[in-house]
C-alpha cells in the first residue's frame, strides 16, 4: 500500500499532493495570479513557489494524517515546464527525499494529467485531449507509450486564451480562461476568426495575431462587444480541438474520450466534445477543477504507478527539463 | 556574507579567505550555517591582444575588426553546514539542474568536510550575476527545507 507524495510547480500553480492506493489523501494548491494585462514570468513565479511550498508540504501531510515516515516515495515534476519554477520545486523534493531517506521519482507532467484523469474517471483506454496553458496534444496509449497523435504546431490553446485575456485586460483571478468562459456565455455575435487545422495538428498563433489586431478596432467601432469576442474565440478554437480529437478517435476506433489539463475545466469545451462523442456513440470523460488544473496529487498518482512498476530516479539523473515529450516515457505499468 | 578583496589572478587567494571567520556567527540562516557564508571574487584577465591590421589595397579607411576581449570570471562560495551529511544533502539537491544558456556559465559543487563549495566560471558577467543570485535563492530554500523537515533520519 504505498503512499506517494507529489510536488507540482511547472507553471503558475504550485501543489503538493498525497495519494495512496487510488485515494487522494490531500491536494492543497496555490496559484500565482498577476495583474490584468500581464502574464507570469519565470523568476517571479519561482519566487512565489519558494515562498509557499514548505507550508503546502506541511498542509498536505497534516490533511493526509501522515508523517514523513508513512510516505514511501517522493514524486516531483521533472518537466516539461518553466525552468526556474521547476527547479524551485525539484530542490525541495530532492531535499526531503534525502532527509527522510525515501526513493525519488521524476514524473512527466503530461503523464501526471493522464494518470489522474484515468484514476478519477475510470476511463479504460480513452483518446486523451490534453489542453492547458502550456500544452495541447491528442494522445492515445499504445504498446507502452502515450503516443502523440496530434498537437499544436505553435502555441497551446490555453496560451492563446491567456494572451487574448491580456489584450482585453481580463482579470487573471482565478484564471484568465475561467473569466473568458464567463464572458463568452454573454456573447451574442459570432465573429469570423481564422480556423487552422492541419491534418492531425492545430495552430493557434495565427488566430491570436488576428484577434489581437481586430479586437481594438472592432470594440472601438462598436461592431462587437468583448463578450462577443470571447464567445467567438472559444467557439473557433474549441471546434478545432474537437476536430482533431475526432480524427484520432476515428483512426484508433476509440469509444472513449478524456479531456485533461486546465482548459478541460471549460464547460463549453466539454459540451462540444460531448456532442461529437454522442454522434459517434462514444463516451466522454472529464474531471473537475481540482484535478484538471495542475495539482500535486496528479504527480503523486503517476508516481504511484511508476513506483509500483519499479521506476526510480537517481539524484544524479533528477535534473529538470523544460522540454519533455509525453512519448519519451516507457509506460511499463500498463499492458 | 564576507567578500574577500579581489586578487588579480586569485582563485588561490579566495580559497584561503574562505576558511577565515568561520567562528564569527553572522547568523542569517539560523542554526544551520552559524558562521554565515563567505564568498571570494577574483577576476582573472587573460587579455587577448587586438590583432594588427594592414591597410587594404587602395588604402581605404578600415573599421577595426579585432576579436572582442574575453575575460574569464571566477566566483567561489563556501557554505558551512552542521554536518557532512547535511552538506552532501544540499549538494545533491542543488547540483542536478543544468545551467541555462549552453556553457556560458559553469558551476561545480563539491563537499569537503561539512562545507559545500561552489565554484563558478563564466565569460559573461551579467549571466554570472544571474546564476549566482538564482543559486542563492535555491540554496536558501534548501536550507529552509532542512530546518523545517530535518534533521536527516539515521541511515
Amino acid at each position: 500500500m504505498p503512499a506517494v507524495l507529489g510536488f507540482e510547480g511547472s507553471a503558475n500553480k504550485i501543489g503538493v499532493g498525497v495519494v495512496r492506493d487510488g485515494a487522494v489523501l490531500a491536494n492543497p494548491r496555490r496559484t500565482y495570479v498577476t495583474p490584468p494585462g500581464t502574464g507570469f514570468l519565470p523568476g517571479d513565479t519561482a519566487r512565489h513557489h519558494r515562498a509557499v511550498i514548505l507550508d503546502l508540504l506541511q498542509e498536505a501531510l497534516t490533511e493526509a494524517g501522515l508523517t514523513s515516515q508513512d510516505i514511501d516515495c517522493i514524486a516531483y515534476t521533472k518537466g516539461p515546464g518553466m525552468g526556474a519554477p521547476l527547479v524551485s520545486v525539484a530542490v525541495v523534493a530532492r531535499t526531503v527525499a534525502q532527509l527522510w531517506n525515501k526513493p525519488l521519482l521524476g514524473v512527466n507532467h503530461c503523464i501526471g494529467h493522464i494518470e489522474m484523469g484515468r484514476l478519477i474517471t475510470g476511463a479504460t483506454s480513452p483518446t486523451v485531449l490534453y489542453v492547458s496553458g502550456g500544452n495541447t496534444q491528442v494522445i492515445a496509449y499504445s504498446e507502452h507509450r502515450y503516443r502523440i497523435f496530434g498537437e499544436t504546431i505553435d502555441i497551446a490553446v490555453g496560451n492563446c486564451l491567456d494572451r487574448f485575456a491580456r489584450v482585453l485586460k481580463i482579470s487573471n483571478d482565478p484564471s484568465p480562461g475561467y473569466n473568458i468562459e464567463q464572458m463568452a456565455k454573454r456573447g451574442k455575435k459570432l465573429v469570423e476568426l481564422p480556423y487552422t487545422v492541419k491534418g492531425m495538428d492545430v495552430s493557434f498563433s495565427g488566430i491570436l495575431s488576428f484577434i489581437e489586431d481586430v479586437a481594438q478596432r472592432m470594440l472601438a467601432t462598436g461592431e462587437c462587444t468583448p463578450e462577443d469576442l470571447c464567445f467567438s474565440l472559444q467557439e473557433t478554437v474549441f471546434a478545432m480541438l474537437v476536430e482533431i480529437t475526432e480524427r484520432a478517435m476515428a483512426h484508433c476506433g476509440s469509444q472513449e474520450a478524456l479531456i485533461v489539463g486546465g482548459v478541460g475545466c471549460n464547460l463549453r469545451l466539454q459540451e462540444m466534445m460531448e456532442t461529437m462523442c454522442q454522434e459517434r456513440g462514444a463516451r466522454l470523460f472529464a474531471t473537475d477543477e481540482r484535478f484538471c488544473i495542475d495539482n500535486g496529487a496528479m504527480i503523486a498518482q503517476a508516481g504511484w504507478e511508476m513506483f509500483r512498476a519499479g521506476h526510480r530516479t537517481p539524484l544524479s539523473d533528477s535534473g529538470i527539463t523544460q522540454r519533455y515529450r509525453t512519448d519519451e516515457v516507457e509506460v511499463t505499468w500498463r499492458d | 556574507m564576507q567578500a574577500a578583496a579581489a586578487d588579480a589572478g586569485g582563485p588561490a587567494g579566495g580559497a584561503d579567505n574562505s576558511r577565515e571567520g568561520q567562528g564569527q556567527g553572522q547568523g542569517g540562516c539560523g542554526g544551520l550555517c552559524s558562521a554565515g557564508t563567505e564568498a571570494a571574487v577574483a577576476g582573472a584577465a587573460p587579455r587577448v591582444p587586438r590583432p594588427q591590421h594592414a591597410p587594404g589595397p587602395g588604402g581605404d579607411a578600415l573599421s577595426t575588426t579585432g576579436r572582442p576581449e574575453t575575460r574569464t570570471h571566477i566566483f567561489a562560495l563556501g557554505v558551512p553546514f552542521p554536518s557532512q551529511l547535511e552538506a552532501e544533502i544540499a549538494c545533491a539537491s542543488l547540483a542536478p539542474d543544468r545551467e541555462p544558456h549552453g556553457g556560458i556559465v559553469e558551476k561545480q559543487l563539491t563537499v569537503t568536510d561539512s562545507v559545500l563549495a561552489v565554484r563558478w566560471r563564466a565569460e559573461n558577467s551579467r549571466l554570472l550575476r544571474i546564476s549566482i543570485i538564482n543559486f542563492l535563492d535555491q540554496l536558501s530554500l534548501v536550507i529552509r527545507t532542512m530546518q523545517r523537515f530535518g534533521p536527516p533520519v539515521s541511515r
